[in-house]
Formats: C-alpha cells, structure tokens, sequence
C-alpha cells in the first residue's frame, strides 16, 4: 500500500530529516512510528500522505509514484487518507459539525449524505452529543476525538496521526488508541507516530523506529 | 454536471453566509465600491444628455447667406438655381432687402433710429438649411455657397454648438480617464478586501491543502466574494446615479422652464445599467483572482 525505497528528505538549507529510509506497509496493518522529537517522524508522515516530496529515493502509495506526479493531482492523492495532526487544526471559527464537515465538502459531499455521515463519524468517536459545541469549549481529549472524526468522516483507506497521545492522560491515552485498534480492525491501515507508542502498545504491530532520521529497525513490538 | 454545480452552489453557500456574519464590513466596502462607480456613472448620464441636447439644437441650425448690397440684377435668381440643385440643402428662404427691415421695424421699438436712416443698410439674404448637420458637411456647404456669384458672406449660425461639441468630446475624455484610474482604484479596494479574508482563512486553507482540496477549491469562494462585492457595488453606483439624477432634476425643472424648453437629464438605460454591473462584476473577479493567485502561490513556497 505504502511502500519507501531508499527514500531521502532535505530541506533547504537544513540537514537531512530522513537518509535512505526503506519499508512497506501492507493494507489493514497498524504501524507506530517511534523515535525521540527531531527524529523525522512528522517528516516521514508527511511524506506519506503525499503533503511532502522525497529529495531522492520513490515513494509509492497504491502503487503511484508519488515523485513523477504532477502538482495538480497531488490533491487526489491526498484525499485517500484520513489525517490527524499533531496541533489537531480544528477550525475555531466554527462549531464541531462543521468542522468535521469540511473534508466532505473538499470531496463534493453535502447536504443529507454529509449530515449522515458526520453525525456518524461523531458517534463513532462519542462526540455525537457535542455536534454543537465550539471546540474552544471541548477539553484537550475531546477536541483529540474531534480530530479523529475529521480524519475518518471521508472513510479514507489510510488514517495517519502525528503524537495523538502527546499531550494526554494516560486513560485518555489508551482510549485514543483503541479508537485507533477499532478502525484497524475494519480494514483501514492505521499509522501512529508517537514518542512513547511502545509505553502503552502492548499489541502485536510493526514499529518503525527512527534515529537521526535513519530507520534503525523494522520490528513487531513485544 | 451535478458535482460542478454542487461545488459552485457550496461556495456561493460559504460566501453568502460569510457575508451574513460581516454585514457592516460587507455592506461598506459595497458602498465604497458603489460610490467609486456611480462618479463615472453620473458623468456619463450628464454628458449624454447634455449631447443629446446639442444634437437637438443643431437640428435648428442653418446658414446665413448675405448677397453683396451692389449685386447685379441675376445674382439672386442664379443663387436660387444653385441653392435648388445642391443636394446638401434640405429647405432655404430668401428675405430680400426691404421684407427684413420691415420685420426689423416690426420687431424694434426703435423705429426713430430705422427711420433716421436714409437709405436700407440690410443686404438681401438667404436662410438656408442644410440636410446633413455634421460639422464638416456644414463646413464645406459654407465653403461651396461663398463662391457662389454676389455672395458676400456666409454665416454658420450656432457657431457656439461647435464649440460645446468639442467640450463634449474634452468631457467624454475626461470621464474614460476618471474611469480606468477608478477601476483601478476598485482593482486595489477589492483585492485588498479579499487579501484581508484570505488572511482570516488562512487556518482553513491551510488545512483545506494538507487534506486534498484543489487549488481551484480553495480559490472559488474568494472569486465569489469579490464577483459578489463587485455586483453589488455596481447596484449601489446604480442607485446611487438614479437618485442623484433625480434629485438634480427637480432643480432643473424650474430652470429649463425659464427657457420654454423641457430639458432634463435622462436616467440610464436598461443597456447602461446591465454594462455598469458587467464591468462591476468583471472587476470584482478579477481583482479577487488577482489577490488569491498571489497569495496562493505564496503559499506554495
């Protein structure tokens, strides 16, 4: 589904954030990518989700080269996944329906079909009694769950987030990531960065541990 | 089909509902743009009339042809044959001598003066009128009459009408300047507007971006505003010109009735109103892809 080959990353007048990184994640899997801050974590994510380009090296997603295309239909692309990010970027100018409401308004999706679908999404995440309310006013977990709402309201294949956990208490923590156990299990590829994913991770997946930007090792946790 | 209507109608949708949130912000920046627009408008609605009104006057136009007072006996007759055969002249009048000093007479209180005089002073004249009221075929029946045998002089009466033309011609020019240096006025009003709103969505497209939405996306409600603005604006120019059209009529009612005429000034046309918000609307797009295609492309660096 996803596959790196040798991929490097430098941005300008910076050093390398990723150096010859190669790996493949299969569909329906649930990868966490681990490594301290300034590891090329978010780097790597980026990439993934065709927001960034490699500087040498292929990345594939669904088998396209995402190097060779062409800058308008990087967006196609994009809408296959299903991203949570790092500073959440909620919108605060409106309530959370909207919110969750703007990548199916990004796919053509409106009226009926859309309201079905959010409200969905926000059961899904247990918001659905929060549809109203202006993120501001939503605690850091909730607004976390908002964030996964927005994420999965488009039923991408792919769901990717940047340290869901990070700021979190550890319960708060751990239903987050059964959340994320929940959507694996339907099929969708799940992919995780944290810091500390090995900490509450007690499940079988792969981990893609990054140093300095080299993958140091490709493993299933213990 | 269905999904390009579907997104348009999305961001008409946006659009309205953000102008419904900025009502006051939305409301001036219509207004500015509308009263930028109704200046042009305004001078355009009195020049035309005031053209119309020249047009009307030159219509009554004619020449005056003054024979020679020593003119030989076949100078008058030969005139009128040549008057006759000269397809430029619709109708001409002759008024010899002795008829335009009794209408003189008739006319003039002063009749002690007149008949002081010991012998007639007028000359025998010709009244003419020609068929083609352009300045220059008036010109050259002047020209083709003076080498007529016995004529003296040749007058063009409404001289005056002439010189208001090329007033109107100097006010014409001045209002096409007043006009491109407002537009661009509107270009830098709207544009900045919509720079200003990109800035407070910034958040959102940014977001927009990183989850899949076309340029294109992102760009259209920004396009829609500033058609919006645009638009309206023009509406506002019109209103503003009917009423100010109206409001300067009242004062010319009593004024043009002094002179037995019943001049007003005309309001704009069904064509000139569907123009004024055409060249609105078009401006408004355009300054709003202007200001999103730079602040996009900056966003790409």
């Amino acid at each position: 589904m996803i596959t790196f080959d040798n991929v490097t990353k430098r941005y300008p007048g910076s050093h390398e954030a990723l150096t010859q990184v190669s790996f493949a994640i299969n569909q329906g899997e649930l990868v966490y990518v681990t490594g301290h801050s300034g590891a090329g974590k978010s780097t790597l994510l980026k990439l993934m989700a065709a927001i960034e380009r490699p500087t040498t090296g292929t990345v594939l997603i669904n088998n396209q080269n995402v190097s060779k295309l062409k800058e308008s239909t990087l967006p196609y692309i994009r809408r296959k996944f299903g991203l949570v990010f790092q500073d959440h970027k909620l919108l605060y100018d409106r309530n959370c329906y909207h919110n969750v409401a703007l990548p199916l308004a990004i796919n053509g999706i409106t009226g009926h079909e859309a309201g079905k679908r959010i409200r969905a999404a926000l059961d899904k995440v247990g918001l659905l009694n929060k549809e109203k309310a202006m993120p501001i006013t939503l605690s850091g977990g909730e607004q976390q769950r908002l964030a996964i709402a927005r994420a999965v309201v488009s039923r991408p294949s792919i769901l990717i987030a940047d340290e869901p956990t990070g700021n979190l208490d550890r319960n708060y923590a751990e239903d987050i990531i059964k959340l994320f156990s929940a959507f694996q299990q339907v099929g969708v590829t799940v992919i995780i960065a944290t810091h500390d994913a090995l900490g509450n991770a007690n499940y079988e997946n792969k981990v893609l541990h990054l140093n300095q930007g080299k993958l140091v090792n490709v493993e299933l946790a213990t | 089909m269905n999904a390009w209507l579907t997104q348009h109608a999305q961001a008409l949708n946006l659009v309205l509902r953000r102008f419904k949130t900025n009502k006051l912000s939305t409301l001036l920046i219509c207004l500015a743009i509308g009263v930028t627009l109704a200046l042009p408008s305004i001078m355009y609605a009195v020049l035309n009339s005031v053209s119309g009104l020249a047009n009307n006057v030159k219509s009554e136009s004619q020449l005056s042809i003054f024979l020679a007072s020593d003119h030989d006996e076949n100078a008058v007759a030969s005139i009128k044959s040549a008057l006759d055969a000269n397809a430029n002249i619709k109708t001409f009048k002759y008024v010899p001598k002795e008829d335009a000093l009794s209408q003189l007479q008739a006319a003039d209180a002063n009749n002690e003066v007149l008949n002081s005089l010991e012998n007639n002073p007028l000359p025998d004249a010709f009244f003419v009128e020609p068929s083609k009221l352009d300045t220059d075929s008036i010109e050259n029946l002047k020209n083709d009459l003076s080498k007529l045998d016995g004529v003296k002089e040749v007058i063009v009466d409404g001289a005056w009408i002439k010189r208001l033309n090329y007033l109107l011609l100097i006010g014409k020019k001045a209002m096409l300047i007043l006009t491109v240096l407002l537009a661009f006025a509107l270009v830098a009003v709207i544009g900045n507007t919509v720079r200003m709103q990109i800035v407070t969505q910034q958040a959102e497209i940014e977001l927009s971006r990183l989850i899949g939405a076309t340029k294109s996306f992102i760009r259209r409600p920004f396009l829609y505003a500033g058609g919006l603005y645009g638009l309206i604006g023009g509406l506002f120019a019109l209103l503003i010109t009917f009423g100010v059209i109206a409001f300067f009529n009242q004062s010319l009612t009593p004024l043009v009735a002094e002179y037995q005429t019943d001049f007003s000034l005309s309001q704009p046309n069904l064509i000139t109103c569907g123009l004024t918000c055409l060249l609105a609307l078009a401006l408004g797009l355009a300054s709003a892809y202007l200001a999103v295609s730079k602040s996009l492309f900056k966003a790409n660096q």
